[in-house]
């Protein structure tokens, strides 16, 4: 089974552009579609946490990727997250760049996060996309795990500074291109992502900054996330509901 | 523990007492679960160390969160 976050993505960019978005326009077919709205607020940290442990924000307490000056660190979160409970029951599960933390997470494998999963710079971003998917092409070939948990997250960070410019939707083809390449191994699957984005000044919840060191911020995060399953007879509602369809899944 | 060959490991009565009592209300459903899980996390030390930020990646890390507005 496979697990793939999107971060940041969001049907406003998908659904003007599946013409150029094959692997979307396909799943808008064949897939379960749907939109999430978010009961917590749409930020990644703590919704990716709440997604993979179960809990919401109250419960995990992670809210930032740096609290009191220091970088948080998975040791530091005191959850058990469904690859932890997977494993201790046998399941083979590999976790691969979720972002809940800076760097990125892995479980059951060896990845170096590119740019420490803050890619911003265009070679880091095509870069980050093409090492993502290539090391999960790698697992799913070679190790074969029941469970494959991967994150991309290039869209949120190209949308904080560049929303509404048509790079954002060259960046979505790639997305689009790396899901068919991965889909092509499984057909049960959830694709997810852990907020919306939409133009700044039109974002029903603040989370950013008008101005940062690297200019202007054009996008914020939205409540509005995209879900896409297929083969799952579980109902997703809220990212945590994500871990409980995973542990009824494989521990019923 | 299912679906994976196992040993069998005895520890003090009182360790599984502390245990016990420590991961009521978590998700750890009982006290293997909860020790295998520590154990675990201390064999991958070793790699963790390796992938632990530099001070200068972390000054890094955190000027482009600043870049992004996270921070």
């Amino acid at each position: 089974m496979l697990v793939i976050g999107i971060d940041g993505a969001t049907w406003k960019v998908i659904n003007p552009n599946l013409r150029s978005l094959p692997t979307f326009e396909s799943l808008k077919k064949e897939a379960d579609c749907s939109t999430i709205v978010l009961n917590q607020k749409p930020w990644s940290p703590s919704v990716w946490c709440s997604m993979f442990s179960g809990k919401t924000p109250e419960e995990h307490g992670h809210r930032d990727f740096v609290e009191n000056g220091r970088i948080v660190k998975r040791e530091d979160i005191p959850v058990q997250f469904i690859w932890d409970l997977l494993h201790v029951h046998g399941i083979s599960v590999a976790v691969l760049n979720v972002p809940f933390v800076i760097p990125p997470y892995s479980f059951n494998v060896r990845f170096e996060p590119v740019a420490h999963g803050l890619p911003i710079e265009e070679h880091e971003l095509l870069e980050e996309i093409q090492a993502v998917t290539s090391k999960a092409l790698e697992i799913l070939e070679n190790d074969k795990p029941e469970l494959l948990i991967v994150v991309y997250t290039a869209l949120d960070r190209l949308s904080h500074l560049h929303w509404g410019e048509p790079i954002l939707v060259d960046y979505y083809k790639k997305i689009d291109a790396a899901l068919g390449k991965l889909l092509s191994y499984d057909e049960e699957f959830i694709i997810i992502s852990d907020h919306g984005f939409c133009a700044y000044d039109e974002a029903p919840i603040r989370t950013l900054p008008k101005r940062t060191p690297k200019g202007e911020i054009k996008g914020d995060h939205h409540p509005e996330a995209i879900l896409i399953t297929k083969n799952i007879s579980c109902v997703i509602k809220q990212p945590e509901d994500v871990f409980y369809c995973l542990k009824e899944k494989f521990l019923g | 523990m299912e679906g994976k060959a196992s040993r069998t490991i005895n520890i003090p009565e009182s360790l599984y007492q502390k245990i016990k009592e420590q991961i009521k209300g978590t998700e750890f459903s009982s006290v293997e679960d909860y020790v295998i899980f520590v154990l675990e996390e201390i064999l991958k030390e070793e790699d963790e160390l390796e992938t632990s930020l530099s001070p200068e990646e972390e000054e890094l890390v955190k000027e482009r969160l600043k870049g992004l507005g996270y921070l």
